[in-house]
């Protein structure tokens, strides 16, 4: 039994985490649940000794516990999943899933036996990669597998869980809950911190919800709980804004002159095959797929990162893509990525530098100097508008929560004024209420005329945020699902089975402008 | 790749360096021997390095000859043995610009406990241990005042070439006599091949091991790949630059020490420079500057690489005032090479998304 008792930690004049209380017993999975900023990553990094709190003891089974870092952590049988992943990217995968506590033989790192400890861990997961692949060259689903894999390998008494889904596809996120259950069983406690209230009615026991640095519900069953009611209690006074799905139109024809994103023709080997796609202004469009179906190769393509095999990309305005990410973004092409340590945000910069990034000095559009007066002020707009948690725009990226920082990406593109939006997995880590508030944003850039592309690893923001989504199949346009077909349950089955659904029928018609509604898969 | 047979591979490798391997007869060892050479981020400079001498060779056949390679090798031993060090740290992300001037005051040091009388063997040793201590003081500097590496060792720099200056009073001071032991040993060689370049074989060969296969090693290149998610996972960041520190500060004193065995005096003004050359020497081999990466063999290569532009610029007769704007021109052209192939070859590999 792990239990946290008045536990304070304040940064400056910030203060996390307000004196805090946590039991978490052995056998039950304990939901920590709350908006961005809370307090629940700094919670966690207390708990596994990563951060020394101001005031407040740990006990671990009734004995009081004193450690300093993951390391000692690990010897007392505690395991975290961090939020911001912490591998090593230079490294290979096994070398990255013992740190401080390789096996050895005859002084020597022995890595046959890291491999048959490791195996069965990887395999548990799904987690299909070679052992001596560089970490820097896995995409983000499967980083953060390789990071519960690491937590796993220690066989923990308790795991800590900080968002550990938050890049994962339904299929990945199911096999970690099997886990869990698993775990249960053998008496491990868990905690688990996620802003994916179904998956928290799904596997928890029960529920702890923060708010600004406090609990303000202490474990409650989950039984008792419901969507709504977890809302209400994380945004507490506040407005609770709930993402509803939308009703769609059924209509999905457009006139053929309005200005459009097109990609004809596109081939990369391997990835995408012949891909047409037209996507036209004021429309957004979610990309959905497997694991290296080519949905995420088309944002790539997009975004002039991939130079396709064969075919064009037009964009609205007429002229074709340049073949490089930088000529793209002076086009007006702007990608916001769930990924945001590698291509979000800098993060020992403060927020209003973030901001202005892309404008002033991508695009020059503040001239020779920038006029910082100015970037400040606006930063300061987008942090009211997006509800950013902060002291002040001039407070260092790194120094957010990791939800705040991912608001930040936002805010940078949306003051490039894009025209074409590329967004991948764009909202990851960010809370229920914040959540709302973008998908409206997006609607008005809609609305003003923007081009937008969405993958994301939640089929059902998809079907919340999108008019129209095109699931992928092995490199090809497999279906294309509007109106009635457009809903989470449809798009996790077009994409796992690779069959368009059948003709709804009339009424809701389902018309296609450009070809076939996947006919070719 | 097969998984089953993959660890296996590394393991083996791992018991016995590249330098010094042979294939354990059968086509299949021979295969694999040939992969593992085809997969190691040296390649480039060692195909360089060939492509040179044979280059050379073909305008001065003399240059092929055994005892001239030799000769380079030799000459190749003390920026290698620092390059090895050097390769250590800027797989941590650090740097130590004063291996040059720890070179020359260990070299001094072993020359004058020789003067006052000290065995020659027991004054090398002490020379590598003072070559430690230099080493250690680095790291204290570096974690007390918390100064980044550069500018905490700038400042040794200066700091450890001014004693050697001071106390040599800026002449020349002989070591052991060419008949002791020490110096037979130093100046000899085994079948054609100088001791020294023997060292530095061990030396590579012995740092391979111990930075891809001890936990030492996978520490120091994981902190370097991600220094925050290292302190993340308890790795004891202080301690492991500290001990990297030494060990560049030992092999100092032991390139310092092999000098006196072969050239039998220490010179103050010795080994300037070297701190640029054996950190090119790195590079050059595919030492990565951004940190997570490093090959000692490589680095060792690349001294090597340069002690053949060296001595070929004298085949060719170029004028003595024109040496370093070659050997600069060199360094550029192998490392500006060596990041186009790599970034190649990144290109090839990648696979999955790019966004
Ligand atoms: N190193 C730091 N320096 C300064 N302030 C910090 C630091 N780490 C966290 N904070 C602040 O502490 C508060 C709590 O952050 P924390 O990361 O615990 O939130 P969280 O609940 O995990 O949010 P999210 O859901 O976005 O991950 C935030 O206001 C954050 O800005
Ligand atoms: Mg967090």
């Amino acid at each position: 039994m792990l239990e946290a008792q008045g536990i304070r930690k304040a940064y400056g004049g910030v203060v996390a985490l307000a004196g805090v209380d946590l039991t978490v017993l052995p056998g039950s999975v304990h939901a920590l649940l709350g908006e961005n900023g809370a307090g629940k990553s700094t919670l966690v990094k207390v708990l596994v000794g990563a951060v020394t709190p101001d005031a407040g003891v740990l006990r671990l089974g009734g004995r009081e516990l004193r450690i300093t870092n993951t390391a000692d952590a690990v010897d007392n049988g505690i395991a975290v999943v961090s939020q911001e992943l912490s591998l090593f990217p230079d490294l290979d995968v096994l070398s990255n899933l013992f740190p401080m506590r390789e096996p050895l033989r005859a002084g020597l790192v022995d890595r046959r036996r890291m491999a048959e400890l490791a195996r069965p861990v990887l395999d548990e997961l799904g987690l299909d990669v070679g052992l001596e692949q560089p970490v820097e060259q896995l995409p983000l689903d499967q980083r953060q597998l390789l990071e519960i894999a690491r937590a796993l390998i220690t066989n923990p008494q308790v795991l800590i869980l900080d968002e550990p889904t938050s890049a994962l596809h339904a299929r990945e996120t199911e096999r970690l809950h099997d886990v869990l259950r698993t775990l249960r069983k053998r008496e491990v406690a868990v905690v688990y911190v996620t802003h994916h209230l179904e998956d928290v009615l799904a596997v928890c026991d029960e529920v702890t919800i923060m708010r600004d640095g406090r609990v303000a519900v202490p474990s409650v069953p989950a039984r008792s709980l419901t969507v709504d009611r977890i809302v209400q209690h994380m945004l507490g006074d506040k407005v609770a804004a709930i993402v509803e799905e939308r009703s769609h139109q059924g209509d999905m024809s457009f006139d053929p002159s309005t200005p459009a994103l097109r990609l004809e023709n596109v081939t990369v080997g391997g990835e995408l095959e012949d891909v047409d796609l037209t996507v036209p202004c004021g429309r957004i469009v979610g990309l959905a797929g497997v694991a290296g179906a080519g949905h995420r190769a088309v944002l790539s393509v997009a975004s002039g990162v991939l130079r396709p095999d064969r075919g064009r990309i037009v964009l609205p305005g007429g002229e074709p893509l340049k073949n490089n990410l930088r000529g793209a973004i002076s086009q007006g092409v702007a990608i916001v990525s769930g990924d945001r340590k590698r291509y979000g945000v800098m993060l020992d910069k403060p927020i209003w530098d973030n901001v202005g990034q892309v404008s002033s000095v991508a695009l020059r559009r503040d001239g020779m100097f920038l006029r910082a007066g100015r970037i400040r002020e606006r930063a300061a707009e987008h942090v009211k508008r997006l509800g950013i948690k902060t002291p002040s725009v001039d407070q260092e990226v790194g120094m957010l929560s990791g939800g705040n920082q991912q608001k930040v990406v936002f805010a940078k593109w949306l003051e490039a004024a894009p025209s074409v939006l590329l967004l991948d997995d764009p909202t990851r880590g960010i809370d229920v209420g914040a959540k709302a508030e973008i998908y409206n944003l997006l609607r008005e850039l809609a609305d003003r005329g923007a081009v937008q592309l969405v993958s994301s690893s939640d089929p059902r923001e998809l079907a919340a945020v999108c008019d129209e989504v095109v699931v992928f199949f092995n490199g090809r346009v497999c279906a294309r699902l509007s109106g009635r077909d457009l809903d989470a349950h449809t798009i996790l089955e077009v994409m796992n089975t690779g069959v368009p659904p059948r003709d709804p029928g009339p009424g809701h018609g389902h018309p296609v402008p450009d070809g076939a509604p996947g006919g070719r898969s | 790749m097969s998984e089953a047979t993959a660890p296996a591979t590394t393991a083996d490798e791992n018991a016995q360096p590249p330098a010094g391997r042979q294939p354990q007869g059968g086509g299949s060892g021979l295969r694999r021997f040939g992969r593992t050479l085809l997969a190691q981020e040296y390649l480039g400079v060692l195909v360089a390095t060939i492509a040179l001498v044979l280059l050379i060779g073909a305008f001065y056949p003399r240059f092929l000859q055994f005892d001239q390679l030799m000769s380079i090798l030799n000459s190749a031993t003390y920026i290698g043995i620092l390059a090895c060090g050097m390769a250590f740290l800027l797989a941590m992300r650090e740097l130590d610009l004063s291996v040059g001037s720890t070179y020359a005051l260990t070299a001094l040091v072993c020359a004058m406990l020789v003067q006052d009388g000290f065995n020659s063997w027991l004054s090398a040793l002490l020379a590598i241990v003072a070559g430690g201590l230099l080493g250690l003081f680095n790291a204290l500097l570096i974690q007390y005042f918390g100064l980044p590496s550069i500018v905490a060792t700038l400042a040794t720099l200066a700091m450890y070439r001014g004693l050697t200056l001071a106390l040599s009073e800026g002449t020349q001071v002989l070591g052991p006599p060419l008949e002791d032991s020490f110096s037979q040993v130093f100046t000899g060689d085994v079948a054609g091949v100088p001791v020294t370049g023997i060292v530095l074989i061990v030396v590579a060969a012995l740092l391979t091991v111990v930075l891809r296969s001890t936990p030492f090693g996978y520490r120091v290149r994981a902190i370097g790949s991600n220094p925050d998610a290292a302190a993340f996972s308890g790795i004891p960041v202080n301690r492991v630059r500290m001990q990297a520190f030494i060990l560049t500060g030992v092999l100092g004193g032991l390139a310092g020490v092999l000098t006196i065995g072969y050239l039998g005096a220490a010179d103050p003004n010795t080994g300037t420079g070297y701190e640029l050359q054996a950190i090119a020497a790195a590079v050059i081999g595919g030492t990565s500057l951004a940190g997570g990466r490093a090959t000692i063999v490589g680095a060792a290569l690349g001294s090597v690489l340069l002690g053949v532009v060296a001595s070929g610029l004298a085949y060719f007769s170029v004028p003595i005032n024109w040496n370093q704007f070659a050997l600069g021109a060199v360094i550029l052209g192998a490392v500006s090479l060596d990041s186009y192939v790599r970034r190649r070859r990144r290109q090839a590999t990648a696979r999955g998304p790019r966004l």
